[in-house]
């Protein structure tokens, strides 16, 4: 069909006769779809790798993205805290939950070719959508900021002033926007993700006790004392694997790439995958500061630089390298995942343009919402005195707190047959994700009693 | 039919712009094309018990925000 040389084609669009108006996002999507259609024509074990090749990404971006600044953060802190014991298969643990909870906008993405934020708009209306909206918009936001503190602590082990360390990050994730396609940022990004495995060559330099990391993944022990400070880490690290923007992303992500519902066995392994590189890298991040818990380092106020400057006497300057360049990584991954996360949650509420397919011209406001966003969150990093530790802390404590109401929508999407089809979820995943729903509540109704009756806590165990 | 200001943009596919742009409607689902994004899904009307999961847990997270406030005052002073 060419420009006005032939009659419009036409394609039945929500069951009415429509004139095809083929747009520059359709034809990159398009070519991304061509080739998997090829790989899945083709037979053998070859064929099959590349396919796995083609569609995974979302999955792998949002568990990778989600072992942030912050989390990795939180992570290190518990391993200097608590040392080996029941953290490890806690955080093992969490990241089951972020498979069940994600693998659904697998489905919702590839059953429906809408972002989470759209459906949620258009299934309950603008009065809960706008609800949603605030709880991502702010939750994003106060997370973009913590991405921020992570990189400038991170680049500051290698003297890098502040600025500097936030020019750099910027320069990076506005360097892969710069393509204009999906899959070409996709490839970029999965490429800076993959060094969040950088903490288990750390972790190795430490020479971890294997038999107590086999004997704390077997039997949960030590376990840590009921207390205020074991109960927070809890908390950060839920918060470090389900949070929000994590829904919102994977979902457009899904529908960006083009995922159908021939997809959805990739998408799976993609999550599965993805949650299986994101948990090696948090139990390393563990192991690489258990030295710290053994040496009876107080770690309560550190960020990136001075765990690694602790470290460094322990694993050497190379190792400590390795390890504040991890926390670097894991900002700059995350600042683009959730400021991505936050422009795709945007045009799908204001019906604007939104994919990472767009060329600048035609995606202004797309990429707009996507600079400004990290930009501001930036800006806020530099201002002198902030107390950085703490907006880490409060930060994590919101993501956890946000996550039942955003859970709540997740589930009702995904059980909905009319939107859903035969994909609505079974009834194991229901009772799964509805214990994720309790056990995210219960911890943020915990947390509200250590802070307003903390003498109550006390009666129950705690200090 | 590709409209003339989507063929403009088109960049490295300018020439199958011009060309038969078929194998793009056989390679989507005519609901991944964006004009097919334009239609809304039908609103859903909510049953007593979902609306009331939805307001307990806004209760909850204005609540416990309120929490957070409150913890970061306590710290401040």
């Amino acid at each position: 069909m060419s420009v006005g040389s032939q009659p419009p084609q036409t394609t039945r669009i929500a069951g009415k006769e429509e004139a095809v108006v083929i747009t520059h996002e359709d034809v990159d999507r398009a070519h991304d779809r061509v080739r998997v259609s090829a790989a899945r024509a083709q037979r053998g074990f070859f064929s099959g790798a590349r396919l796995l090749w083609l569609l995974v990404g979302p999955g792998v971006l949002v568990m990778l993205g989600e072992n942030d600044g912050p989390s990795m953060l939180s992570y290190a802190a518990t391993g200097a805290k608590f040392g080996i014991g029941f953290f490890i298969p806690f955080v093992a643990i969490t990241f089951c939950m972020a498979i069940v909870v994600q693998e659904m906008t697998v489905r919702l993405g590839a059953a429906t070719h809408r972002g989470h934020a759209e459906l949620i708009f258009d299934r309950f209306g603008p009065f809960w959508g706008w609800f949603s909206m605030i709880d991502l918009a702010i939750g994003n936001f106060l997370t973009l900021i913590t991405e921020f503190i992570a990189i400038r602590a991170g680049l500051g082990f290698f003297g890098v002033p502040p600025w500097m360390a936030i020019l750099i990050a910027l320069v990076i994730l506005y360097a892969a926007l710069m393509s204009h396609r999906y899959w070409t940022w996709e490839r970029i990004t999965l490429a800076a993700a993959a060094f969040n495995l950088v903490f288990i060559p750390v972790a190795l330099m430490t020479h971890p006790n294997w038999h107590s990391v086999g004997h704390s993944l077997i039997t949960w022990q030590p376990l840590p004392g009921f207390n205020k400070d074991t109960l927070l880490i809890v908390l950060a690290d839920i918060g470090a694997t389900v949070t929000p923007w994590m829904l919102f992303f994977q979902q457009s992500a899904t529908v960006d790439k083009g995922l159908t519902i021939k997809d959805i066995r990739f998408g799976r392994i993609d999550t599965v995958l993805g949650a299986a590189l994101a948990t090696a890298a948090a139990v390393a991040a563990i192991l690489a500061t258990a030295p710290l818990f053994a040496h009876q380092m107080s770690a309560d106020n550190f960020q990136a630089a001075e765990f690694a400057q602790a470290l460094q006497p322990l694993i050497g300057r190379f190792g400590a390298s390795l390890f504040a360049l991890g926390m670097v990584e894991a900002g700059i991954v995350a600042s683009i995942t959730i400021s991505t996360s936050s422009a795709y949650a945007f045009g799908e509420v204001t019906h604007k343009p939104h994919s990472l397919n767009l060329p600048m011209g035609q995606g202004k406001s797309f990429y707009s919402v996507l600079t400004l966003c990290a930009a501001a969150a930036a800006a806020i990093v530099l201002i002198p005195g902030l107390p950085l530790v703490y907006v880490v802390l409060v930060v994590n404590v919101v993501a956890v707190l946000a996550m039942p109401p955003a859970l709540v929508f997740l589930f009702m999407l995904v059980n909905d047959k009319e939107i859903m089809g035969n994909l609505v979820s079974p009834v194991w995943a229901n009772v799964l994700s509805t214990g994720v729903v309790f056990i995210l509540t219960a911890a943020g109704v915990l947390f509200g009693i250590s802070v307003i009756a903390p003498n109550i806590f006390a009666a129950l165990g705690g200090k | 039919m590709v409209r003339k200001e989507d063929a403009k943009v088109l960049g490295p596919h300018s020439d199958q712009a011009s060309s038969d742009q078929s194998w793009v409607l056989s390679s989507l689902e005519h609901d991944q094309l964006v004009r097919a994004k334009k239609h809304h899904i039908p609103r859903r009307h909510l049953k007593g018990p979902e609306l009331v999961v939805l307001w307990a847990l806004r209760i909850y997270l204005l609540f416990m925000m309120a929490v957070v406030v409150y913890q970061v005052w306590i710290a401040a002073h």
